[in-house]
């Protein structure tokens, strides 16, 4: 176990060498100068070549690089063009946001979609799981943002019930977590349902159901576990990609999260923030692949961490 | 086996439980801080429907004041920032030496109670108001201003804005506590104009700036009606009332301090975020209102449309003077005929705007109404006319040709109005036989691709608010280093441009910008084509919000009927 979560942790680091390369090169590509952004319209060449020199930004690029991956193997993933403030310090500053709306719109999800889900598989190829199955594909079809407007349009502005840009409290989570969980949950119902229905039509259910066991029992305790590993690998990707994602969720909501920032950071070619994010996000990624692997084993006892490897 | 399973498990568990508690932190956090902080907006939100539209009231202190803005500032280190916005959020910490009277535009006595200028103009003494105070504590007197004036000169400070404000001051000298002196390098008439302005040049305590180091930026002191709180990155900033201020701007009613106790300033950079915030109570101010949401507002009398034409030109065409096509006075000419300004403005900006005939929008200082009759108007005809003058003829394909090359331009334009106004004008430029191939790009990308010289023909806007910023876009001295990216290299502007920068006399400034700006339509580098209004949507609660032509929102009389 030890040896595989090293080993995983190896090739973590590999993958986040990758992320880092690309994000630098990529926003090096983007059309735009930082230095005519963050300088203004009434910026003199003088200025801007002044500006771009102590940013060390007239560099060839291969040595800007291996500057900030030093840099970043100190601990220090530089500070922003903007602020002039350390990245890691306006990146922690954002993130417990994304955490806690991404924790609350994933629990939501996994409340919904399991539920329907279950319910689905159950009542296969009745209204209920057509309606839900229904209900699952046009929450993949709607764009998040759209739902969005529609909640607050409702909710905030004709309701009145829940604030909007107020802050980070309980009430402003409400609407965009469910937004987020809404969405989120139709592909854990779809897979959930699609697992279920397979393990149901196992013979050791009916056994159990000739056991005469209630259906509560059958469905959670027999098949649901059974059910459950694509599910499981689902949620935790998502969890790592809302934790990266909730951009235009954050952007609608006025959310100040680290979505938010990632947008305003590439808005004004904020350089170092964005890698910075990018790279924050990255390790966040790969310690949540890693964490679902080891789940993997625990959920069905039948996969062996050193199974794994090979890439069962 | 059996141990095995069991750090199986107990891997597990612990990654479950970490997991379960990264979600519990999540919503844990939310109820505290929901407690901690009320929106702010909530408090005034429940009496507005009901409130009756009487303009008479009287004002009553209390309550909050939010107002939505979509960018956030980088900080408040007002020499140290290049952004309007901070400007903007920064007025309320300061004031200018002078104040400039939203109606008739005169200079009035603020923090400086009189001053003099000596004969040539270059000598600027200035006598400072007694008895006002830094929010630290400290009084104000000449020796801060000279101070904070020269520390904006220091090119260790970098300062974007106030530097080059303060660009033509040899040195700020401060004899005793009540007497500023200023010397120029020469006489610089946009001077008091930069002064007047209650963020750019505010004075700052020194001894505050030295205690807070680098952190200043984030916890700025002045001597304004609003006293820097806190800053929630991401979110806002506010402001608390500075129960001290008894030296409030003369052009305000309200001389003592802010009638709210606070000010809160919320960053909402999506516009329709941004409305549903303003109807839901969370902001009582939404400002930079897009000309197309602006209609249901001023038919509800819950709201209050406050508007103001942008202090500088909205949006005009540059011509590239590098290029052999416009060395030709009557090519520039047949373009700018070849431009219906009015079906542009109310296709882009649902004709929120005025159409402009010169390189001076209404709202500057040297503005001249003749320009109306003199500029060119819409003419098809003449504008064929004129190319033909030139030497054109047009080809098989319809479009106009010289020596076998047709007349086909590039014009660079930011993407959303630009980009929108840039169709516009591709398909009027095809109507007279001129082809337009549109480059969209991104400002920062647009600025250097202009400077380098590399276009025909580019969109630009630009705000400032003295006519002196002809002087930046079409003096010689800008060409390599400023915004003179038409290249337009002229003697005669160049003399007048210098002597509209150091007439200090202020009717004999206007007429040469009104030579200026004649010389300028003649000569037809640019295409005016509008200055837009800007909107501001305030809800009802709030009352006596005021509106300075050049600088905006004012607060000083404002305050929360509830």
């Amino acid at each position: 176990m030890k040896q595989f979560i090293l080993q995983r942790l190896g090739s973590g680091l590999i993958v986040l060498l990758g992320i880092s390369i690309f994000s630098f090169a990529l926003i090096h590509l983007i059309p735009g100068d930082p230095i005519r952004i963050m300088l203004g319209e009434n910026a003199t060449a003088e200025q801007v070549n002044a500006l771009r020199e102590q940013l060390g930004l007239n560099q060839p690029l291969v040595t800007q690089y291996f500057h900030y991956l030093s840099n970043v193997f100190q601990g220090d993933l530089g500070t922003s063009f903007k602020t002039g403030r350390p990245v890691l310090t306006e990146i922690l500053e954002r993130f417990p946001a994304t955490v806690k709306l991404a924790g609350s719109g994933m629990l939501i999800a996994i409340l919904i979609g399991i539920t329907m889900g279950i319910l689905a598989a159950r009542f296969k190829d009745t209204l209920l799981d057509f309606s839900a199955m229904s209900l699952a594909t046009l929450g993949v079809s709607i764009p998040s943002f759209w739902l969005g407007i529609l909640l607050i349009m409702f909710f905030t502005v004709k309701l009145g019930w829940f604030p909007i840009a107020g802050g980070t409290g309980l009430m402003d989570l409400v609407l965009p977590a469910v937004t987020l969980g809404v969405l989120a949950s139709t592909v854990i119902s779809r897979l959930t349902r699609a697992g279920m229905v397979e393990v149901l039509s196992f013979d050791y259910i009916r056994t159990a159901r000739a056991k005469g066991l209630g259906e509560v029992a059958v469905l959670f305790i027999h098949a649901f576990r059974n059910a459950m590993i694509p599910v499981v690998t689902i949620v935790g990707l998502q969890i790592a990609s809302l934790l990266g994602g909730t951009v235009i969720i954050e952007r609608v909501f006025d959310w100040p999260g680290l979505g938010s920032l990632a947008i305003s950071a590439i808005a004004s070619r904020d350089f170092p923030l964005v890698q910075g994010i990018i790279l924050f996000i990255g390790v966040i990624f790969v310690l949540i692949n890693i964490l679902v692997d080891v789940l993997y084993s625990v959920i069905d006892p039948r996969i062996e961490v050193g199974q794994l490897k090979e890439g069962t | 086996m059996g141990t095995t399973v069991s750090i199986k498990k107990i891997v597990a568990i612990t990654a479950m439980v970490s997991l379960a508690a990264t979600l519990m932190a999540g919503c844990g956090n939310s109820t505290t801080t929901s407690t901690s902080t009320p929106a702010p907006g909530g408090s005034t939100t429940a009496p507005s429907g009901e409130q009756p539209a009487a303009s008479n009231l009287q004002p009553k202190k209390g309550g909050t004041i939010t107002i939505g803005l979509k960018d956030e500032p980088d900080q408040l280190d007002i020499q140290k920032t290049g952004m309007a916005v901070a400007n903007q959020i920064a007025g309320n910490l300061g004031g200018g030496l002078v104040t400039q009277d939203p109606e008739t535009l005169e200079f009035k006595p603020y923090l400086a109670e009189s001053w003099t200028v000596s004969d040539d103009g270059k000598t600027w003494n200035f006598v400072i108001r007694s008895g006002v105070k830094f929010q630290d504590g400290t009084p104000l007197t000449a020796k801060s201003f000279a101070e904070t004036y020269q520390r904006a000169l220091n090119p260790e400070t970098a300062a974007k804005v106030a530097g080059s404000n303060l660009s033509e001051v040899a040195s700020v000298e401060a004899p005793d506590d009540k007497t500023l002196v200023l010397k120029l390098k020469q006489p610089f008439a946009p001077l008091l104009q930069y002064l007047s302005d209650p963020g750019w040049l505010q004075p700052l305590s020194i001894a505050a700036i030295q205690k807070a180091g680098d952190k200043y930026g984030r916890q700025p002191v002045g001597v304004g009606p609003w006293k820097f709180d806190s800053w929630v990155n991401g979110q806002s900033i506010s402001f608390v009332r500075n129960e001290d201020f008894t030296w409030a701007d003369p052009i305000a009613k309200n001389q003592g301090p802010a009638y709210p106790d606070k000010l809160v300033y919320k960053f909402i950079n999506e516009n329709q975020t941004m409305l549903a915030a303003l109807e839901s109570g969370s902001i009582d101010i939404a400002s930079k209102i897009d000309a197309k949401d602006v209609k249901k507002y001023k038919d509800n009398p819950k709201y209050e449309v406050k508007e103001m034409l942008r202090n500088g030109l909205g949006l005009f065409i540059m011509m590239n003077t590098r290029k052999p096509v416009f060395q030709q006075l009557e090519v520039r000419q047949a373009l700018n005929k070849a431009i219906n300004k009015e079906a542009i403005m109310k296709a882009v900006i649902q004709g929120e705007g005025v159409a402009a005939y010169g390189p001076l929008p209404p709202s500057l200082f040297g503005y001249d109404e003749a320009v109306k009759d003199y500029g060119y108007a819409y003419k098809v005809d003449e504008a064929k006319g004129l190319l033909e003058t030139a030497g054109y003829k047009k080809n098989a394909q319809g479009i106009y040709e010289k020596d076998g090359k047709p007349l086909t331009l590039e014009i660079l334009a930011q993407t959303g109005t630009w980009a929108q106004a840039a169709q516009l004008i591709q398909a009027m430029l095809k109507d007279i036989g001129v082809d337009v191939k549109i480059v969209t790009l991104e400002w920062g990308a647009l600025v250097d691709t202009a400077t380098k010289g590399n276009f025909d023909m580019t969109l630009m806007g630009y705000t400032l608010n003295d006519p002196d910023v002809l002087y930046l876009f079409l003096h010689s001295s800008q060409i390599a280093n400023g915004l003179n990216f038409s290249a337009v290299k002229d003697d005669k502007l160049d003399s007048l441009l210098i002597k509209g920068r150091t007439t200090v006399d202020s009717q004999a400034r206007k007429e040469v910008y009104k030579e200026i700006q004649k010389y300028v339509v003649e000569q037809a580098w640019w295409v005016p084509i509008y200055t837009e209004k800007q909107f501001n949507v305030v809800r009802k609660p709030v009352e006596g919000v005021r509106m300075h032509p050049l600088r905006g929102l004012m607060y000083q009389d404002s305050w929360v009927n509830q």
